[in-house]
């Protein structure tokens, strides 16, 4: 009888073992990476499922073909304004926009929260809305969703308050990757508008979400970009002139198209709520309007049309009417409260003033070598660069879209310009704007950007004439600080590092007999760290409350001695940044 | 309302990662299922739009078909055949600015199959449209060099005559001569490719290979009254004047219907019979022939001469000055009829015959082509010629 019951012991002791080996594996990095790839795969299935839900939405709403014709162009995206006015107002009142301030307020403030039910209203509205033809594209809305699905795996897993802190942003670029299909302009873009700044501990994690997303959209939908990148051509170098001046057309257009934004969406959000649910409607109206009468192209996202002005489908006339009428029905769009993305319109704009700027350029300078498309292409990036002002994301993106590296040069010479010019117009980002006008002041890179940041030398104060030995012997050493009247002497150690003595330890020292000892000998075995010029002054602040004075030692050679930091330099330094201490 | 979840899964590492990689499997599966049954349903739909493109495209309404191949493509975005036929509708719409797109569309299938001998003929066509010579020629060699799906041989054949034709109406022919070589060697036994082949060689003003395949349709269908007047033609215009009546003699018996024909025998009757330079006459009939030739120069120069105006016993004016200058060497020449039958005056049938030549010339340049024996003479001289080069 004891035979069998042995056996069975021995049987569930194995997966047993194995299960404690493996509990002692994972620590909490490790399993907060693993989690990021899981994050990544539940974004991209929800991302692919919005984007499904899109185009159903749109083949019910306004049918199959991809120009809808009579009625149904102004009817639809009212009649679905109305319904998701009253979801967003009565189901999910957090789901208003963009959702990419949201995203960053989790992170900053609420301890990464994201309710579950704002990915699912998010899901739901921005899909009727976008499908029915409002002005507004589904990038942003799937950084949300995705931030959410991070979000609720986060509380579900009571992971530590930090790591949750992190979700967000690792499921934003799981999202954004998705709806991009392109990781590393999503990996950027989170890093510079939804962290707002650099950070090594948590890129692991935003690279693998964004990766194992973009794998399962394309599993399920393909590797084929967004749109048909035309052939680009750049030949000469003095038509980057050309570039430049498209570069200056669009930070004048992202600053419009800002301004637009800034203006209405706080009077409209102070007009009486029972107005809020007729908002969308009336965008949708107008929208609808200016499609039945020749422009149905500014409706929805407008992937297809952006692919039609890339190979010279429309005249320079009607790219840039098509600009100026999408700057205004996605201003609309927006402004009304539909849940819905700026990154597709601002391609869209970009597009169609990069198309016109490009063929009146050629008009006047046959000479000039680049395509329609070229321009098409440069000018999305100057939008994007210009209006979301995220320079790095806007040069990666046009890398990563159109696998070409030809007009990288040109696509750097026309942001930089379109960059320049709606920072020095429009002081505040779009979405730092759009934070603020709802009450919140977030970090942002380019106010860090603008910072400027102390450093350990800006504090340091000049070596001290006497520094001590640690291989001459006590006495000597005692013999040379009778001269001198510091209270505490750096000691040079061999062979390297170094360490402080005080004078009353050394003349104890001497008392006690030591006096033919090597001060190396007889000092503390801890040395005393040392600090790099170039350091933030903060990572001084931690050592210069335990020692009188840190030394601040040379890169290429540690036992050179550069200066050295004490605790009331670097207060001094502190409470007037301006000047530095040794002035 | 609160949307809180219960807490489902236990604080184990390995037990969340467990159910984590079950969840998403069954995600997949889930998402898997959606996305097929959306698939389906767009697919038919694109099928749907694909048929009535082709409709349009076939009744030449390119726009409609544009449109419609547009909608299939939005259904089936990677479908390569769309993809193919919105391009060749983009092309044929004769519109330049699309060629950009049409060419856009296949290049991205050129990408995808670069072996692909349909989407590299439409690629050839594309940049035949834009007239570039070098990238339609790369692109008719792969259309040539690579996989059709059904008959390989006469697609191929197809494509490189294509190409000739191309490469002429650009104005190359020293770039189709060695396509048509190949084509030579490569045609299906058959007189009418033969035919066409003969044709290409002649818009390549390469008469020597025309001939050779108007004679090869003739080897296979000898009563082949086209193959009969194009070899007589092809002879005729590459001097043989033998060969041509010949030929176009057989083409008269065979059609009789046929005027061309007829005319240029008429004429090629005309050259043999008064071609003072051919081997088989002798020195008296050469002489007759030759006198024949330097009367009937005067006649067509004084015909010529009514016919612009020109008074040649007037004084000589700038304008006519060639037509008197002519006139001045026909005189010149005149007393030398007398002296062709000296043994001594070797060089003189020559001599004569260039005034003669000059006139024909001349008068063929400022009265236009002459009919009758003066063409006879025009063609002598011009074979003349191309002997002495």
């Amino acid at each position: 009888m004891s035979e069998p019951a042995s056996s069975g012991a021995v049987r569930f002791q194995a997966p047993r073992r194995l299960f404690s080996t493996l509990e002692g594996v994972f620590n909490e990095e490790l399993f907060f990476l693993i989690l990021s790839v899981f994050i990544g795969i539940f974004s991209g299935l929800a991302v692919v499922c919005f984007r499904l839900a899109i185009d159903w939405m749109h083949l019910a709403l306004l049918g199959p073909l991809p120009q809808t014709h009579g009625w149904r162009m102004f009817a639809v995206p009212s009649l679905a304004g109305l319904v998701v006015a009253a979801l967003v107002l009565n189901v999910f009142p957090a789901i208003r926009g963009s959702g990419v301030n949201q995203t960053k307020a989790a992170l900053y403030i609420y301890n990464g929260f994201i309710p579950f039910r704002t990915a699912i209203g998010k899901f739901i509205c921005a899909a009727i809305a976008i499908g029915s033809g409002q002005s507004l594209g589904p990038e942003d809305p799937s950084l949300q969703i995705g931030a959410g699905i991070a979000s609720a795996l986060g509380r579900q897993l009571e992971i530590s308050r930090e790591k949750l802190r992190l979700m967000a942003p690792v499921g934003a670029a799981a999202g954004l990757a998705a709806a991009f299909n392109a990781p590393i302009s999503a990996v950027l873009f989170v890093i510079e508008e939804v962290i707002g700044r650099w950070s090594a501990g948590i890129l692991g994690s935003v690279v693998l979400s964004a990766v194992s997303s973009v794998v399962i959209v394309r599993w399920f939908l393909g590797s084929e970009p967004l749109f048909r990148i035309p052939v680009t051509t750049f030949k000469r170098p003095t038509e980057l002139l050309a570039y430049a001046v498209l570069g200056i057309v669009g930070g004048v257009a992202s600053v419009v198209f800002a301004k637009s934004i800034g203006y209405l969406r706080p009077r409209l959000k102070a007009l009486p709520r029972w107005t809020q649910y007729f908002q969308p409607a009336l965008a949708g109206l107008l929208i609808g309007l200016i499609a039945f009468l020749g422009a149905p192209q500014i409706m929805g996202a407008g992937y297809d049309s952006m692919d039609q002005a890339m190979h010279g489908q429309y005249a320079w006339k009607v790219l840039a009417i098509l600009a100026v009428l999408k700057i205004l029905a996605t201003t609309v769009s927006f402004v009304s409260g539909a849940p819905g993305g700026m990154f597709a319109p601002t391609l869209f704009v970009g597009a169609m003033l990069g198309g016109a700027v490009g063929d009146i350029e050629r008009i006047f300078f046959p000479q000039l070598t680049g395509s329609t498309g070229t321009y098409v292409l440069v000018g999305m990036d100057v939008l994007f660069a210009g209006f979301l002002r995220v320079p790095m994301t806007s040069v990666f993106m046009v890398l990563e879209v159109s696998g070409n590296y030809e007009i990288i040069v040109p696509v750097i010479v026309a942001n930089t310009f379109s960059y320049l010019i709606s920072r020095s117009l429009q002081t505040v980002p779009i979405f730092d704007m759009l934070t603020r006008q709802d009450g919140l002041i977030l970090p942002s890179l380019e106010e860090d950007r603008e910072e400027a940041i102390l450093r350990v030398e800006d504090a340091m104060l000049p070596a001290p004439a006497t520094i001590l030995n640690a291989q001459d012997y006590v006495d000597a050493n005692a013999r040379r600080v009778q001269d001198s009247t510091d209270p505490n002497f750096l000691v040079r150690m061999h062979p390297s590092g170094w360490n402080i003595i005080s004078r009353d330890q050394l003349q104890r020292l001497f008392r006690e007999g030591k006096g033919e000892h090597t001060l190396g000998s007889v000092l503390p075995p801890q040395p005393l760290p040392s600090l790099y010029p170039d350091l933030p002054l903060d990572s001084a602040l931690r050592y210069v409350n335990d020692y009188s004075l840190v030394p601040v030692v040379n890169r290429a050679n540690s036992r050179k001695l550069e200066g050295v930091i004490s605790r009331d330099s670097v207060f001094k330094r502190y409470e007037s940044p301006r000047t530095p201490v040794g002035v | 309302m609160s949307w809180s979840f219960p807490k489902l899964i236990p604080r184990s590492a390995p037990i969340i990662l467990l159910v984590l990689t079950l969840a998403a499997a069954t995600g997949f599966a889930a998402v898997s299922h959606l996305v097929a049954r959306y698939n389906a349903n767009q697919q038919s739909r694109g099928r749907k739009l694909y048929q009535q493109g082709l409709a349009d495209a076939s009744a030449n309404h390119y726009n409609d078909a544009i449109d419609a191949f547009r909608a299939a493509l939005t259904c089936d975005p990677t479908n390569s055949q769309y993809q193919l036929s919105l391009a060749r509708a983009l092309r044929d719409s004769n519109d330049p600015r699309r060629l950009d797109e049409a060419k856009s569309y296949l290049i991205t299938l050129w990408q995808r199959a670069p072996q692909d001998a349909a989407v590299n003929l439409a690629l050839a066509r594309v940049d035949a449209h834009r007239g570039s010579i070098e990238d339609a020629t790369r692109y008719y060699h792969n259309a040539m060099y690579g996989v059709w799906n059904s008959n390989p041989d006469s697609n191929r054949s197809k494509a490189r005559i294509e190409l000739i034709q191309f490469l002429l109406k650009q104005g190359a022919p020293d770039k189709a001569a060695p396509e048509l070589l190949a084509l030579a060697t490569a045609l299906p036994p058959t007189p009418a490719a033969h035919l066409q082949a003969a044709q290409l060689f002649s818009q390549a003003q390469d008469h020597a290979g025309e001939l050779a395949q108007y004679e090869e349709a003739l080897r296979l269908d000898p009563a082949n009254s086209a193959a009969l007047a194009g070899a007589g033609q092809a002879a005729y215009r590459s001097g043989d004047y033998f060969a041509a009546h010949r030929y176009l003699l057989s083409a008269v018996n065979a059609n009789p219907q046929d005027a061309d024909s007829r005319q240029l025998l008429a004429t090629t009757d005309l050259i043999l019979r008064n071609d003072p330079f051919l081997s088989h006459v002798s020195d008296a009939e050469r002489n007759r022939r030759i006198t024949t030739a330097f009367t009937q120069a005067e006649k067509r120069l004084s015909e010529c001469a009514q016919q612009t105006g020109v008074d040649l016993k007037a004084a000589a004016t700038p304008t006519a000055s060639a037509l008197f200058a002519l006139q001045s060497l026909w005189t010149e020449a005149k007393p030398d009829l007398t002296r062709l039958r000296s043994p001594a005056e070797t060089d003189l049938p020559d001599a004569i015959m260039d005034v003669v030549f000059q006139i024909e010339q001349q008068t063929a340049a400022t009265c236009g082509q002459p009919q009758g024996l003066d063409l006879a003479l025009l063609m002598i001289s011009q074979k003349r010629e191309a002997a002495s080069q």
